[in-house]
């Protein structure tokens, strides 16, 4: 309330501020005329007073003019047409001279005052188009949502002293709570009703609009030409936002279109993604109902079985091995696509920290015990292998995937190599086997989900490789496929890794 | 060491309820169950277990909020049985007092294996000086470490090390409790040190010291020493 009171006034003052300035340079005008008041140059005074008068158009409003104009012939009569210090005009020719004296100081100062409008109406144009330039230069730069938001905000405060709130739907025509501009002070909310009633009726509302005058912010709605990205609420000062409707339609009109282009964008994207995963999933489905059914089938075929009395104790002693298998099988499978959609999804986190390679070979080695026992591994670290930064246990998965992908493609009684070395801030390692190797045309495609060589051994969802690939790009390294010299399948993997700080260790403490 | 001992078991999974009461009575132990957190509490003060194992995800309470209540009086060891395989909920647990932990699908071989290290590790007399693995002998009261009757030279850093992890046998400590322990609270990210000091620890303690049978390493989380 204190804050209207103390304002009230002052608007009064400004009003009336043009009327007291007209009072005081025509009094001032007619008082150093005094002098000429005399029957021979009173005539002169006239002109002087017309000048004035044309002077004061302007600058000031129609209001001041008139009565400028009329102060004007009112002192002139007064004071300078015989006889002095009346209003009464002795003679017709006076008369005459008095009423085209006030005609013309009426027109002049309404049609200076005209001028004046038109030139500042065409400024102001000039100055809105300008505005519209700008704005959609700085938008045609930006790229994503937040980024039109920013640059549209920025734009509003800069150019109106106006703060703004981009109310923004998401995809579904529903409006997500408003994503405010940085620097505006938060207190005066955008209203969420007028804000879903100018996104659904496409019109604005709100202050200085004619409907809902009396919130606090004015809402326009930002239609583009396919689909409405929002509404746009902004807090501003009457006489920057007053008589310039096409101004503002345009305004929100250009912000409404950046934005739509951001919001189809995006919106392709998302179908890009949708398509892929239905793809993926399709995929999915058709091989868990193959590989996981086979499983499970063992499992249940199998512990029937042992129900029955009659089975022998050999052969329950092989349906026991075989329900382990089964369920090593699909614990495995589980593994797999659980890892894979961890990749998938962007949710691994890296825990990079540093790690001795004999450690994690030795690891690798230990969990996969049972299916390295046909074959002979053998491990080859240098002495001087310094630690490396990776993530142990996505490593070890690296490692066990790889190296099972080995056992299954070689005969027992091979060999299979594991080695490190270090080279150029680079972890390296090689795994080979003395398998089939690839075929050619295989290799490009070694990578990819769900791709399995043909004539490979019956079982895996051909998701192993793809989660070494993607085990490995989180650690921003490389890995590739190719055939040994003996035609064995041969992977090499290589991980960036610095030299690790070793400033205050002392070994012979 | 022949008595039944009492074992509490701690998961809402019937499946897994029933499978642990087999597989662990199969091993002499008595088996007592708490299907949520409230009743586990209730079950570990009123039947004083040996030892527990806890499912992380319980439909009351968060399973890590359970422990932490536990270990507010209950010593015995807590061993952690859950679905969640991260390394940070394993290093939660452990940090939160749990003493051991395995993500399911287990085998039940390695639990018992786990609950017998964990018991006996919890029983065992800690006023000996002297210490057995295998072929390694620890002679903590004239700081003596002997291979194959041998005496090994090993500098301070390494001796506090393997006491630290042989006095915890059969337990996991994690790399944030051994940096603690050895180098001090400033030396908590200084994990290069502390894998340049088990190398060279196994070179001495190790008959393969590639593939090591008395430090071993817990992928990601730590080290555990055992025989």
């Amino acid at each position: 309330m204190t804050g209207k009171e103390t304002q009230l006034p002052k608007g009064i003052v400004r009003h009336i501020y043009p009327y007291l300035l007209v009072i005081l340079i025509i009094g001032l005008t007619t008082l150093a005329c005094i002098p000429l008041s005399n029957p021979q140059s009173y005539h002169i005074v006239s002109f002087i007073l017309l000048f004035v008068v044309a002077i004061l158009a302007v600058f000031l409003g129609i209001g001041p003019v008139l009565l400028a104009s009329t102060m004007s012939a009112v002192a002139w009569n007064y004071f300078f047409i015989p006889p002095f210090h009346t209003f009464h005009i002795a003679n017709t020719e006076d008369r005459l001279m008095f009423i085209s004296f006030f005609i013309i100081a009426l027109l002049n100062g309404i049609l200076t005052n005209r001028i004046r409008r038109q030139e500042r109406l065409v400024r102001s144009r000039e100055d809105e188009t300008n505005a519209l330039f700008q704005l959609t230069g700085e938008l045609s730069k930006t790229r994503g949502i937040d980024g039109v938001i920013k640059v549209a905000g920025d734009d509003f405060r800069k150019r109106f002293g106006a703060e703004t709130w981009f109310i923004i739907q998401d995809g579904n025509n529903i409006l997500l709570p408003p994503a405010a501009d940085e620097e505006n002070s938060g207190a005066d909310q955008p209203d969420p009703e007028i804000s879903g009633w100018v996104f659904s009726n496409r019109k604005k509302a709100g202050r200085y609009t004619g409907t809902m005058n009396d919130s606090i912010l004015t809402y326009y709605p930002l239609t583009g030409a396919r689909i409405s990205p929002g509404v746009v609420a902004f807090k501003i000062d009457e006489q920057r936002f007053k008589n310039k409707d096409i101004f503002w339609d345009t305004y929100c009109t250009h912000i409404a279109n950046a934005l739509e282009r951001e919001f189809l964008g995006e919106m392709a994207i998302k179908a890009r993604i949708l398509d892929e995963s239905d793809r993926f999933y399709g995929t999915l489905f058709n091989l868990i109902s193959h590989e996981f059914r086979i499983p499970i089938a063992a499992i249940m075929g199998a512990s029937d079985t042992l129900m029955l009395a009659e089975t022998s104790e050999r052969n329950r002693e092989e349906l026991y091995g075989e329900i382990f298998k089964a369920s090593a099988r699909l614990n495995h499978l589980t593994e797999n696509l659980l890892n894979m959609s961890r990749i998938e999804s962007g949710r691994i986190s890296l825990r990079l920290d540093w790690h001795d390679v004999n450690d994690l070979f030795h690891r690798a080695a230990r969990s996969l015990k049972q299916e390295l026992e046909p074959f002979r591994l053998v491990i080859a670290v240098p002495d001087d292998m310094p630690l490396v930064r990776i993530d142990f246990a996505l490593m070890e998965h690296v490692l066990i995937n790889l190296l099972l992908n080995s056992t299954q493609h070689s005969l027992p009684g091979t060999t299979l190599n594991l080695e490190a070395s270090y080279r150029r801030n680079n972890l390296i390692i090689n795994i080979s086997d003395n398998g089939p190797g690839f075929p050619p045309e295989a290799l490009p495609r070694l990578f990819d989900k769900f791709y399995r060589v043909e004539g490979s051994p019956a079982g895996g969802l051909g998701l192993g490789l793809s989660i070494v690939k993607g085990l490995v790009d989180v650690h921003k390294g490389t890995v590739a496929a190719g055939n040994n010299e003996s035609g064995g399948a041969r992977f090499t993997i290589t991980i960036p890794s610095r030299l690790p700080e070793m400033n205050q260790l002392n070994l012979t403490e | 060491m022949n008595e039944t001992r009492t074992i509490l078991i701690v998961d809402d999974e019937v499946q897994i309820r029933r499978l642990l009461e087999i597989s662990l009575s199969t091993y002499g132990y008595n088996t007592v169950f708490a299907t949520d957190g409230k009743e586990g509490l209730v079950a570990a003060a009123t039947h004083s277990p040996a030892l527990i194992i806890l499912d992380l995800g319980l439909p009351d309470i968060d399973g890590m909020k359970l422990l932490q209540k536990l270990r507010e009086w209950y010593t015995k060891p807590v061993i952690v049985l859950s679905v969640r395989s991260s390394e940070e909920d394993i290093i939660n647990a452990l940090d939160s007092g749990a003493n051991d932990y395995l993500t399911k699908p287990f085998r039940s071989g390695e639990l018992v294996a786990r609950i017998r290290a964990a018991i006996r590790l919890s029983e065992e007399k800690k006023d000996t000086p002297l210490m057995e693995f295998g072929s390694l002998t620890i002679d903590m009261l004239n700081h003596v470490v002997r291979k194959n009757g041998e005496i090994i030279k090993l500098t301070s850093t390494e001796y506090s090390l393997l006491t630290l992890l042989a006095r915890n046998c059969g337990r996991v400590l994690t790399h944030q409790f051994i940096l603690k322990e050895i180098w001090g609270y400033g030396y908590l990210e200084q994990t290069q040190y502390l894998r340049v000091f088990v190398a060279q620890l196994r070179k001495k303690i190790e008959d393969d010291p590639a593939s090591p049978v008395l430090l071993i390493t817990e992928s990601g989380i730590g080290y555990r020493f055992g025989n």
